[in-house]
């Protein structure tokens, strides 16, 4: 069987919305120094590098690996670059955790980034679209995650109010991040009063768009402790797709996250994720598919989302509290938001986070995802 | 701490041709995908994960795994796409199944660049934006600059470049699996246009259309399938510097390196290897491979590359589907070792060498045995 792996060091760039003063090589920079300096160890150390970005066509730069090589120092060494959308970064981490789990490393640095004020981000979305059939009417991933929403409301009877609370909880938590750019807590009001952009998605459902890099480093059980006396284990890791133009796919319920939850907990020995996890990190493009992720991963039955959200139990002070970072509302270089939840994770679990330390975490669930809302996967960290 | 060994239970590969403008991205992907598990007894259900290469720039399409998941066969399975060459997209595949986690992993690679109005928009958008990119710095002038240098320090000349061209066109032409209309001689090759002194056209790889398929195992399953596995015993990789003018002149480290990890985890050097699949971007770019992989010393990489062991295939010169390059020339020694000539010497072990970027920045090397 392959090795334990555990996370050993993390770093984050103070994410904004445009990052004037440095190249998308340096911006790569500080949040490797970061994860280096606080996993003890200098690039030499580390055996394999992978890199993990949104679509090339966010910053316009081809194979942009093959550049920040130079910027971090990993001339020479194993480098290679995994990318997934919107779940790069923690499609890069599986790779990472793959390589150090099967032996062709002992430390592998992943480092995940976009910097997406250098593109046309709306534009770059749209390319998705399948160039003969669904360019005609691409707009984006706005319209195509309302029909979500909508299909949740018509179904379920969820409201424009459990979405917004979700805005709501996330962006109040966002405000003790120290590495977020947005914090400004809003009402449930504000939130249904903002300017509708793609209905029921509204100006405060959506985060922002930002500029940002994070970088852990993955070790093996044999050196971890060279680093921390407390890394973050990873217990289970996955991460599914479902076709793409499928017309079975369910829009209440994320099946690949589903699936990827169910193989993860079976290999992290997870039975009552309600009751087992202390916290929880989602990446949340849109607030609403906070709730699909919360019955995908069966925090709640099927359709129970809203009264999830309602209850309070997400909340910091709730059982199960989700987002205490603040999620992608406080900051969303979305390449990077995969590495930056799977950060916020293992920090609670090494009793270090930076935001809201869960106390007492020990077990923590970290999900992200991409593609065109079909690629979807989660992980189990504990201490 | 004992991982299980990774073998190669089959191939599949579509005809490498300048345009296959009858077909879309996913015709060629389902092509191989649904060819792979011939005879092997083995279905899609059996398959634990897909990893794919390709370029999102090349397709014209962000995320475009995306769009090709059903032809790939990954719905409802883990799926990753390395934007790098095949060859990476094997190595992962290979770390999943000794970690432990799957048993079966299908590795697929494709290339429309005949869909590209200009290829070297596509080389030009990976060099570094600020300072290489306004003047125009590029994978032809990387790699001509390549060339005149080895010319200059080992007297190598256009009509030995030419040779070794014009015998790797003739191989392909043998082999079946690359669309040839007419196979160029040595002074075709010369006469072809100028692309980057002292590079003729045709010393530069051509760019085809295509797509690899490969079915990857424990050593287990791939040897009870009954057929003759090859098993993968090393793999290393290396990343050189982007600044091109600070690259060592005349080598290529990274290959040195990649080699080294390979053969090291191998218990064999690669150039003890008996037959050499090797990718390259221009006839000198083989020829600094083969100096790295230890087949040559240095400035004598022509030697080896006209013995009959380097790329019988006709390696990448007249077939080059950018992102699947290098997992053909796994494919391809998979099956020098798997079903050898009659009477010929039987191979056993083979050196397999995949590259990337302008002037072949990253590089990777693979050992496989039966």
């Amino acid at each position: 069987m392959g090795r334990e792996v555990g996370i050993v060091g993390v770093g984050q760039t103070h994410h904004s919305r445009r990052r004037t003063d440095v190249s998308q090589a340096g911006l790569v920079r500080e949040a490797v120094n970061r994860a280096l300096a606080d996993a003890k160890l200098s690039m030499d150390e580390i055996d394999t590098v992978v890199v993990a970005t949104g679509p090339v066509l966010f910053a316009a730069v081809n194979q942009p690996e093959k550049w920040v090589v130079d910027a971090i120092g990993a001339q020479g060494k194993s480098v290679v670059r995994v990318t997934s959308g919107g779940g790069a970064g923690f499609a890069g981490a599986l790779a990472g955790y793959y390589q150090v789990a099967g032996g062709y490393s002992e430390r592998t640095l992943v480092v995940a980034y976009d910097k997406l004020s250098e593109g046309q981000l709306q534009y770059s979305i749209s390319t998705l679209y399948d160039p003969f059939w669904g360019r005609e009417f691409a707009v984006g991933i706005m319209g195509f995650s309302a029909a979500y929403w909508r299909a949740r409301m018509d179904v379920l009877g969820h409201t424009e109010e459990a979405a917004a609370m979700v805005s709501v909880k996330n962006r109040k938590n966002s405000i003790a991040n120290p590495y977020a750019h947005v914090k400004k807590e809003v009402t449930v009001e504000d939130v249904l009063n903002s300017k509708p952009l793609c209905w029921p998605i509204k100006l405060l459902d959506v985060p922002p768009i930002s500029d940002g890099a994070a970088a852990i480093v993955l070790a093996n059980d044999k050196v971890a402790h060279h680093s921390t006396t407390r890394p973050a284990w990873i217990r289970g890791i996955a991460y599914c797709c479902e076709a793409d133009n499928a017309p079975e796919r369910s829009l209440m319920l994320s099946e690949p996250l589903a699936i990827a939850a169910k193989r993860v907990y079976r290999a992290a020995g997870i039975t009552n994720p309600r009751r087992q996890f202390d916290v929880v990190e989602l990446q949340e493009p849109y607030s609403c598919f906070e709730l699909n992720y919360y019955e995908s991963l069966g925090l709640c039955p099927p359709g129970e989302a809203a009264e999830l959200v309602a209850s309070g139990a997400t909340q910091l002070d709730g059982d199960i509290p989700v987002n205490p970072s603040g999620g992608c509302m406080g900051a969303n270089p979305i390449g990077a938001v995969g590495v930056i939840r799977l950060i916020e994770g293992a920090t609670q679990v090494m009793g270090r986070n930076e935001s809201h330390q869960i106390k007492g975490a020990k077990t923590a669930l970290v999900q992200s995802g991409g593609g065109w809302a079909n690629l979807r996967g989660c992980a189990v960290l504990s201490a | 701490m004992s991982m299980p060994r990774v073998g190669i239970v089959s191939t599949s590969m579509t005809q490498l041709r300048p345009a296959w403008d009858s077909a879309q991205h996913i015709d060629l992907i389902s092509a191989v995908v649904l060819d792979v598990f011939k005879g092997t007894g083995l279905t899609l259900d059996d398959v634990d994960f897909i990893i794919d290469s390709g370029s999102d720039v090349l397709d014209g399409r962000s995320i475009s795994n995306c769009g090709f998941l059903g032809a790939l066969g990954a719905h409802h399975k883990e799926e990753a796409r390395v934007e790098e060459d095949g060859l990476w997209a094997a190595l992962y595949g290979v770390n999943k199944i000794r970690a432990g986690s799957s048993s079966v992993g299908l590795i697929v690679a494709y290339s429309k660049p005949s869909e590209s109005r200009d290829i070297d928009l596509y080389w030009g958008s990976m060099v570094e934006p600020f300072y290489q990119r306004p003047v125009g710095f590029g994978q032809k002038a990387a790699l001509g600059m390549q060339a005149q240098r080895y010319f200059a320090a080992h007297g190598i000349k256009d009509t030995d470049a030419a040779a070794l061209v014009a015998r790797r066109w003739a191989a392909a032409a043998e082999g079946g699996q690359v669309a040839i209309d007419a196979v160029p001689d040595a002074d075709t090759v010369l006469a072809s246009a100028e692309a980057a002194a002292p590079l003729t056209d045709l010393m530069i790889s051509r760019p085809v259309d295509g797509a690899v398929a490969m079915l990857l195992s424990t050593e287990d399953i791939a040897v009870r399938l009954g057929r003759a596995p090859a098993i993968i015993t090393g793999i290393g990789t290396s990343m050189e510097t982007h600044a091109f003018s600070a690259r060592s002149a005349n080598q290529l480290e990274s290959v040195a390196k990649a080699a080294a990890m390979a053969g090291a985890k191998a218990g064999w050097k690669p150039s003890e290897a008996d037959v050499a699949e090797v990718s390259a971007s221009s006839a000198v770019g083989e020829l600094l491979v083969l100096e790295g992989l230890g087949l040559a010393d240095a400035g004598k990489g022509l030697d080896a590359a006209m013995s009959d062991k380097v790329n019988r295939s006709g390696g990448a010169l007249p077939a080059d589907p950018l992102m699947a390059t290098g997992l053909v020339r796994l494919a391809e020694a998979y099956r020098q070792l798997s079903q050898p000539h009659p009477g010929a010497d039987a191979p056993r072990r083979a050196v397999v060498h995949g590259t990337g970027g302008v002037a072949m920045q990253t590089n990777c090397v693979f050992t496989l045995e039966v």
